[in-house]
This record gives C-alpha cells, sequence and structure tokens, in this order.
C-alpha cells in the first residue's frame, strides 16, 4: 500500500516534471565564444562545437550545467584526461560557466566521418540502452538533462571510450553512478552500445 | 566505485528480496522495480561561485530578535566547519576536493583554498594547533596550520594509521574531538540498504588523534553526518540518515545518544526505533536502541553542535542546533533548514523550528549543511549549494 501511494506520487512528479533546484545565473555566451576562440577550443572540439577529431567530444548542445561540472573537474586535477587539466589551469568560475554556455547553444549535430549503421550492432546497443535505463537519467531521446551529458550523436569512438573508462574505474562524475551501470559490461557490448547511441 | 563496494553490494543484493544481477548505484540501490522509471535522484552539486548578490540570506526566516548576514562567501561546496584557536575558521567539502580557511583582513573575510584534489574531505578537526582533514581515502593533519595559510605546506599522512574502509558511496566523513580528546567519526554503509560487517561499517569511531586506539562507539548507524557531545553530560549526541525508496514520510532521520559504548541502533533491520525494514529480516526493533527523536522523513540531517553560547536567549543554552540538508527521495521536498532541539530536565528531546525559507514551493534556495558556533555567541550555517557561511546573531 505504502510503495503503492509512493509510486503514484513519482509518477505524478514525473509527469509534472521535477522539482526544480535553484535559479542559476546562465554563463555569458557571447564571452564564452570569444574565449573558446582565444584559447583555440575549435581546433580539437571542431569550430560549431561538433568534433571531427577521433576521441574528443562535441560539446555542441551539451548541458551547461555539464560542461561546467566537466571544466570544474578539469581544472581541479580531478578528471584526467590531457591536455584538458593543464588547459583548464587559471579560469575563473565565471569564465567557465561562459564556455559551457558558449557551447550548450550551439546546434548539435553529427561528425562528418561518422560510420554507417550496422544494423546488428545497432539492435544489440538498443537492446543495452534498454537493460541499463540509459534513458531515464539521459532522458529517452539521450539529450542529457543538467550534470548528465548528451550523448545522442556524440563520437562513437569517444562513447566507447568513456564507458570504458567508467567500467574500469577511471573516470568519475559527480558521483560513482556511471562506474556502477556499466560495471562489468564487456568490450563488444559497450561498442554496440556506442554504435547505437552515436547513430542517432 | 571500487571493486570492494561492489563485491560487497553483490553479496547484499544476494540476501536482498530483489533479483538484481548487476550492481546498481549506490543512492539506487533498495529501490524497488515499481519505481525503476522515478526520476528521483540525488540533487546536482554546484560548484562554481555564486555571486554575493545571488545568496538567499534576504529570504532567510528565524525567531523574533535573530538575523542572518553573509559571513563568507565564494567557496563552492562550502560543508563542515572547524575553529582554530586564533579564529581560522575551516570549511571541507565533498566533489570540488578542496578545504577552504577564512580569516577576517583589514575588515573582510579573506577565503584561501589551503588543500585540493583530495577526494571528498568532508571531515575537518582542529585541535592543538593542527588541523585535521579526512577525505574517503586520506587522513591528514596540517601542524601549525593558523601561522601558515598561505603556504601549509607537506601535510603530516595519517591514512595507514587509520585504516578507513575504501568505499566512496557513504564515504565521506564527519569528525569531531570529544571531551576524552579523542577523534569522533563515522562510517557510514556503504549502500542504501544491505546487510553490513558490524565491525567495518554503518559504525560511529573513536580513535586517538595519532590513528591508534581504534575502538566502535555504536553500531547500526546507517549514516552519520554530524556528532557532538553534550557540554555538560559529555554524552555523544548524533543525527542519523535514514534508509531510501522505502516511502514518502518513513523512515525517518533521527537524532541519537550513545548511552553505551558499542550500542547497536537497528540498521540494516530496523529503522527510527519501531519500523522494521521491508527487505532486511531476521532481527526485530526490540533487540535494538531506539533514536532520541526523529528529524522527519528523507531531510538529511547532517550537522549538528551544542550551543553552549551567552548571546541567544537562555532557553538555547545546551541545546542542539541542526542543519538539515534536504531530501531527494521525496516527491515534496523537506528539510532545507536548521532546526534546533532542546532537551528538559528529564532528557526529553523536542525540536523547533529555527532557521527557514529556503523552499520556493517545491524549489530549493540553499542547502544547509554544517552549523558552528563563534566565541561570540553567534551562529555560522554553511550552504553547500550556494559556497557561502551565514552568520546568525541575537540582540533583544
Amino acid at each position: 500500500m505504502r510503495r503503492a501511494v509512493l509510486a503514484a506520487a513519482v509518477l505524478a512528479a514525473a509527469c509534472a516534471g521535477l522539482p526544480a533546484g535553484p535559479a542559476r545565473a546562465a554563463g555569458d555566451a557571447a564571452q564564452g565564444k570569444a574565449l573558446a576562440a582565444e584559447r583555440n577550443c575549435a581546433t580539437c572540439h571542431g569550430a560549431a562545437g561538433v568534433s571531427a577529431t577521433p576521441n574528443i567530444p562535441s560539446l555542441a548542445g551539451q548541458p551547461e550545467d555539464f560542461i561546467t561540472l566537466q571544466m570544474i573537474l578539469f581544472r581541479e586535477r580531478l578528471r584526467d584526461a590531457p591536455p584538458m587539466p593543464d588547459m583548464a589551469q587559471g579560469l575563473e568560475d565565471p569564465q567557465i560557466e561562459a564556455l559551457a554556455a558558449h557551447y550548450a547553444g550551439l546546434a548539435p549535430g553529427h561528425a562528418a566521418d561518422r560510420a554507417p549503421r550496422d544494423e546488428a550492432r545497432y539492435q544489440a546497443g538498443a537492446a543495452l540502452s534498454e537493460k541499463l535505463r540509459c534513458g531515464i537519467c539521459h532522458l529517452p531521446d539521450y539529450r542529457g538533462r543538467a550534470q548528465i551529458p548528451r550523448i545522442t550523436g556524440q563520437r562513437e569512438e569517444y562513447l566507447a571510450q568513456s564507458l570504458t573508462q567508467y567500467r574500469d574505474g577511471k573516470r568519475h562524475g559527480s558521483d560513482t553512478n556511471m562506474n556502477a551501470v556499466v560495471y562489468g559490461v564487456p568490450d563488444a557490448d559497450l561498442a554496440a552500445l556506442a554504435h547505437y547511441l552515436a547513430q542517432q | 566505485m571500487k571493486p570492494g563496494l561492489l563485491a560487497l553490494a553483490a553479496v547484499s543484493l544476494s540476501f536482498a528480496a530483489a533479483a538484481q544481477q548487476a550492481p546498481v548505484p549506490g543512492w539506487q540501490q533498495g529501490r524497488p522495480e515499481s519505481q525503476a522509471a522515478s526520476p528521483l535522484a540525488p540533487n546536482a552539486p554546484k560548484l562554481t561561485v555564486t555571486p554575493v548578490d545571488q545568496l538567499p540570506v534576504g529570504r532567510l526566516t528565524l525567531p523574533a530578535g535573530f538575523k542572518a548576514e553573509v559571513h563568507a562567501h565564494g567557496m563552492p561546496g562550502a560543508r563542515m566547519m572547524a575553529v582554530g584557536a586564533n579564529g581560522t575558521l575551516f570549511v571541507g567539502t565533498r566533489t570540488i576536493g578542496r578545504v577552504y580557511a577564512v580569516t577576517m583582513e583589514g575588515g573582510q573575510q579573506k577565503v584561501r583554498t589551503i588543500a585540493s584534489g583530495l577526494t571528498q574531505p568532508n571531515g575537518i578537526a582542529f585541535r592543538d594547533g593542527a588541523l585535521y582533514v579526512v577525505a574517503i581515502n586520506k587522513v591528514l593533519r596540517f601542524d601549525g596550520i593558523e601561522g601558515k595559510l598561505d603556504a601549509p605546506g607537506t601535510p603530516v599522512d595519517l591514512t595507514a594509521a587509520f585504516a578507513l574502509p575504501p568505499e566512496e558511496h557513504h564515504g565521506w566523513k564527519f569528525m569531531t574531538f570529544g571531551p576524552d580528546g579523542k577523534l569522533y567519526m563515522q562510517v557510514g554503509a556503504p549502500c542504501n540498504i544491505c546487510l553490513v560487517d558490524e565491525n567495518r561499517h554503518a559504525l560511529l569511531l573513536r580513535y586517538n588523534p595519532d590513528g591508534t586506539g581504534r575502538e566502535v562507539v555504536a553500531r547500526g548507524v546507517r549514516n552519520s553526518v554530524g556528532m557532538a557531545h553534550h557540554p555538560v553530560t559529555g554524552q555523544l549526541w548524533f543525527t542519523n540518515n535514514g534508509r531510501d525508496w522505502a516511502g514518502e514520510d518513513e523512515p525517518e532521520d533521527t537524532l541519537g545518544v550513545v548511552q553505551k559504548v558499542g550500542e547497536h541502533f537497528g540498521f540494516p533491520f530496523c529503522h527510527m526505533g519501531s519500523m522494521q525494514d521491508p527487505e532486511m529480516k531476521g532481527r526485530e526493533c526490540s533487540e535494538f536502541s531506539a533514536p532520541a527523536l526523529r528529524l522527519g522523513p528523507h531531510t538529511a540531517a547532517l550537522g549538528m553542535r551544542f550551543y553552549t553560547g551567552d548571546m541567544f536567549p537562555a532557553e538555547y543554552k545546551n541545546s542542539m542546533f541542526i542543519a538539515r540538508h534536504g531530501s531527494w527521495n521525496r516527491t515534496q521536498r523537506s528539510g532545507y533548514d536548521v532546526v534546533r532541539v532542546s532537551l528538559d530536565a528529564q532528557g526529553k528531546a523536542t525540536m523547533h523550528p529555527f532557521l527557514g525559507g529556503l523552499l520556493d514551493g517545491n524549489a530549493f534556495l540553499g542547502r544547509p549543511t554544517d552549523v558552528q558556533q563563534l566565541p561570540d555567541g553567534s551562529l555560522l550555517v554553511s550552504d553547500e549549494q550556494m559556497g557561502a557561511i551565514y552568520r546568525i546573531s541575537y540582540a533583544r
């Protein structure tokens, strides 16, 4: 009975949308654009935030909070992904928020060098995504929210690399949820999941 | 997540009714299948500086005669507080991995980051000129810290002596010195709900300051992120966070007091002294010590201290202030305030509202995390979400 009531309440909350956290001042996107140009972010992440570089993520359309969190983790040397920790040194919080606002405002897109869809791997990845419930946190269309990244259309090899790092305990978010989600998942399954998400 | 935790989680799950095969995130563990699509999840931290004009200090509500002001700000993730002999305020954090020091210089509060890159350095305590910092994987001592805030140097590493478990979930510590000169801290359960080794997890512990002499003070405490010794009786009082995914309104978080060293408060079998766990069977509530007071469902009662100052009204003396960080596992938010708990002549505990105003409908404006009395009798309240510390004073 108790659980039934809670389940109903939870469902109601889901329909009404999540309770909001504190209002946040959005970063200054124009300042972020200038800073991105000054720091040559486009060299690796692409002129429009869509990466054409293997193992470098696309940033266009990522949630602001996600970019901010990752940049802080780089700057504090709590996430190791060279050369980003070095590049983040000296950035002030408002500069990081500005960069986040800039990239969050760019239109997401697919890498030009995206491989064609492999139907078998796509279907295997879709099944795995269902099983691991990726769409609960990343949302059903995988566009992400708050500190949770957009994974739809991300570069395939970058997704595979990230998933492997989470599985092997070499990367953490602001918590250890992802490490637990992909714990023990074989390489081939992670590759299929990356393929499925990249093909969205 | 560490393999040790996963192994433990796997063992725990094999005892649970749910037929889970894969390990689940700690916060999600214990969630019934019927709620698998629940959008409830821990609130995201804010790790950037909040400008002072965006702090919710003007929204805070207090009893008549009290006032709140910004004491210090610009400290993302500010959590537990300790005051040095010369008045330096030290502040621990979790995700951002820093320890801050706040000093009054030229009429202004100056904030320094004195340590960084640590794994959740939440626990801090000060004694004999030294700052003790406990992170999940480290215990450090900064000797003579107040004389070298600009260059703290390499701390003494006490990690090996304390030999704390490595699990991250509920692995961050609250730490305080007792009147016996010992360091008190908790080791939380590495899960939401699971069977634990009763000598390793869900404990209150005390150590000699050098890490020797480990002793279990209490068992069956799910996760206490606040404890303090009564200024008169010397008894250890502690807050305890109740399990998730077992109801909107229960179990409640609790306030407990250790009457006998080593006593057991019921986790994982019994919550708040009266609620048998829906999954963990085999031991009855009657076997365990009950808490002194319930502190509300999912309120996340964290930092607590006794008030011993002279600034506040007489009835505040020797009562407790408790920061309630605020809920995530509840559709209607609860907590997000500071309460006061008084004790009558028989030791009966009663809760009174103190600081509120941080809930706007079902949105929160800040997250009180710890309280700390200053020598002048005013009270500091840390706000982790806003990276700020408010000072509460009273004038008749």
